[in-house]
């Protein structure tokens, strides 16, 4: 053996930066979305699909292009971008793909980010694909505060990958999806303010739903396109961001909830 | 923590282990998979763990790989902690899984392409794809390859950095013969420049063919470990002889254990030559012919089933 010094960790050397390292794999999962042409054509069509009903039942509360976008903020976040997740984590765990791609450099915060970016492509698309119907149908309206919306479905966006961390804990398979899914799916996306005005509950009811996780979202949009509350008063200048500030904080919350507890309970590999 | 000798006429240079265990410990629930083993592996050195399934090789890995936290005890690669400081370690660790998957629609060039995106100092792909004979395979779809085929993609995977630490958990279970030696070839090749190497493996072959040191584990500690020939040593060798009815006997040699006393006779004894060299010196001097004398040392698979079946060994 000639080997004469010490075999520590040598000093280091200029790796990979973390969005180098994140953008090869999330390229390689974006490749194979791409492979996948059902969920290609389903990214495309469900929002058109939704460009197409909802006029059918326009509410007299607000424009219908603020509807629409408003609707389409929701409704592709819980099922798009969330279901898609847990559905996408669960299938790479129990094919041992997780625990595969945590035995090189990348952290493990990457492996979860790169994972989720072909689904939070999809998520943008769509988002604008509806955008891009609003104008064909001739009901843009310029917003009052383009700040809001953008910033309410990013903080969504990133809400969502970690709720599907943890709603992955609890689903075994990707088709028990369907069943894990459905607290988020169905009572938050219910109780938004999507279907109905919460005016429309008693109040300690609409306090308890402007808690759950889409609720802020679809407020805080409405609030940035139309300049109302959620109890549907008008707002401007520095009152919009004061009225903004109850739904941000309940959004950053959630996230740093779920985080935490994803963070304690996510497993990386199948139970044995 | 590794004393030159006073005495020593030239102090040979002390080369730090690469990988240090000492007293480790991994509970899996109330279920404690490893109980307290301690080992080392130096630069250029192979290690290879034998067990039964189940004896807590893959869960000592896990924890060396930096991907399960240790219950007791310590684990250091290269200095450092490999789970506590990972974006250190990382870089210089090969590792490959028991089990692992990869996304079955990507081709093989991609995927090689792709982990190589997330390293500091990858091979090129062509290289790292030659190196393991799936150059005719670049543009094939994971999802056909034969299972040695991803095992050797696997392994592409795990040399891919150039790793000076390698971890490879039954590297060539479910592989061909030629595979086989292919891997070890590869295995060879990076000890000689210097890389320190822990595997498992139920084939005993294996160890014998690439280990410079054997450690065999079982129920969560290590039973026995050294060189194959001190694992071999730790068990009886064996003498045996004929004897026909109605000729003199041979005194029984102290530290001997008689096994059978005849028509065929078999003794097992920690102390082979002098034990040999008595019987030898009585048959001459009785003038006694020993049909069939035999004698030798325990094979290391003497060793391994002695440890399966649960002797203790010294």
């Amino acid at each position: 053996m000639t080997a004469t010094t010490a075999p520590a960790v040598p000093a280091a050397t200029a790796g990979p930066s973390r969005l180098r390292r994140v953008g090869a794999l999330a390229r390689a999962e974006t490749l194979l979305l791409l492979r996948n042409r059902t969920a290609v054509v389903n990214s495309v069509l469900s929002p058109l699909l939704l460009v197409a009903l909802v006029p059918l039942f326009g509410t007299d509360e607000a424009p219908l292009g603020q509807a629409l976008l408003a609707a389409a903020a929701g409704f592709t976040l819980v099922f798009l971008t969330y279901y898609n997740l847990v559905v996408t984590y669960v299938a790479r765990r129990e094919a041992l793909v997780l625990q595969r791609m945590r035995t090189g450099e990348l952290t493990d915060g990457e492996v979860l980010a790169a994972t989720a970016v072909p689904t939070l492509l999809v998520t943008a698309v769509q988002m604008a694909v509806v955008a891009v119907g609003v104008v064909v149908l001739g009901e843009w309206r310029a917003p009052v505060d383009p700040v809001l919306p953008v910033l309410a479905v990013l903080l969504g966006a990133v809400l969502m990958v970690v709720l599907a961390t943890l709603s992955s804990v609890w689903t075994r398979t990707p088709e028990s999806a369907q069943v894990t899914t459905l607290p988020v799916v169905v009572a938050a996306t219910a109780a938004s303010g999507l279907f109905f005005p919460l005016t429309a509950l008693p109040e300690v009811l609409a306090t308890v739903a402007r808690l759950l996780p889409l609720t802020p979202v679809v407020e805080l949009v409405q609030l940035g396109l139309s300049g109302r509350t959620w109890d549907g008063a008008a707002v401007a200048g520095a009152d919009l961001w004061w009225a903004a500030l109850g739904p941000v904080v309940t959004l950053l919350a959630w996230v740093l909830v779920a985080g935490a507890l994803s963070l304690r309970w996510f497993r990386w590999a199948p139970k044995r | 923590m590794h004393p030159t000798p006073a005495l020593a006429p030239t102090p040979a240079p002390v080369v730090p282990p690469a990988v240090e265990v000492t007293d480790l410990r991994r509970r899996h629930g109330s279920f404690e998979a490893v109980r307290g083993i301690s080992v080392e592996v130096r630069p250029g050195e192979v290690l290879a763990l034998l067990g039964v399934n189940g004896a807590g090789k893959t869960s000592a890995l896990e924890v060396l790989e930096g991907l399960a936290p240790a219950a007791g005890g310590s684990v250091r690669v290269l200095g450092a902690d490999p789970r506590r400081e990972r974006a250190a370690v990382r870089p210089h660790l090969g590792v490959l899984l028991q089990d692992s998957g990869l996304p079955g629609d990507l081709t093989v060039a991609e995927t090689v392409r792709t982990w190589a995106g997330t390293l500091t100092a990858p091979r090129p792909v062509g290289e790292a794809l030659a190196q393991v004979g799936l150059s005719g395979r670049a543009d094939v779809r994971v999802r056909s390859l034969s299972g040695g085929e991803r095992r050797r993609l696997d392994l592409a995977l795990a040399l891919l950095g150039r790793p000076r630490v390698l971890v490879l958990d039954e590297p060539t279970t479910g592989l061909d013969p030629e595979s086989r030696r292919t891997v070890w070839r590869l295995v060879r090749g990076l000890v000689d420049d210097g890389a320190a190497v822990v595997l498992t493996t139920h084939h005993l072959e294996e160890a014998e063919q690439l280990a410079d040191r054997i450690a065999i584990m079982r129920a969560g500690t290590v039973v026995v470990a050294g060189t194959r020939e001190e694992i071999a040593a730790s068990q009886p060798a064996t003498v045996s002889f004929r004897l026909d009815p109605g000729a003199p006997r041979p005194p029984v040699p102290a530290g001997v254990t008689v096994v059978s006393a005849g028509p065929r006779v078999e003794w097992h004894t920690h102390a082979l030559q002098p034990v040999l060299a008595e019987l030898l010196a009585w048959a001459a001097r009785a003038g006694v012919v020993l049909p069939g004398l035999q004698a030798r040392a325990a094979s290391l698979e003497q060793a391994f089933l002695a440890v399966a079946d649960g002797a203790d060994l010294g």
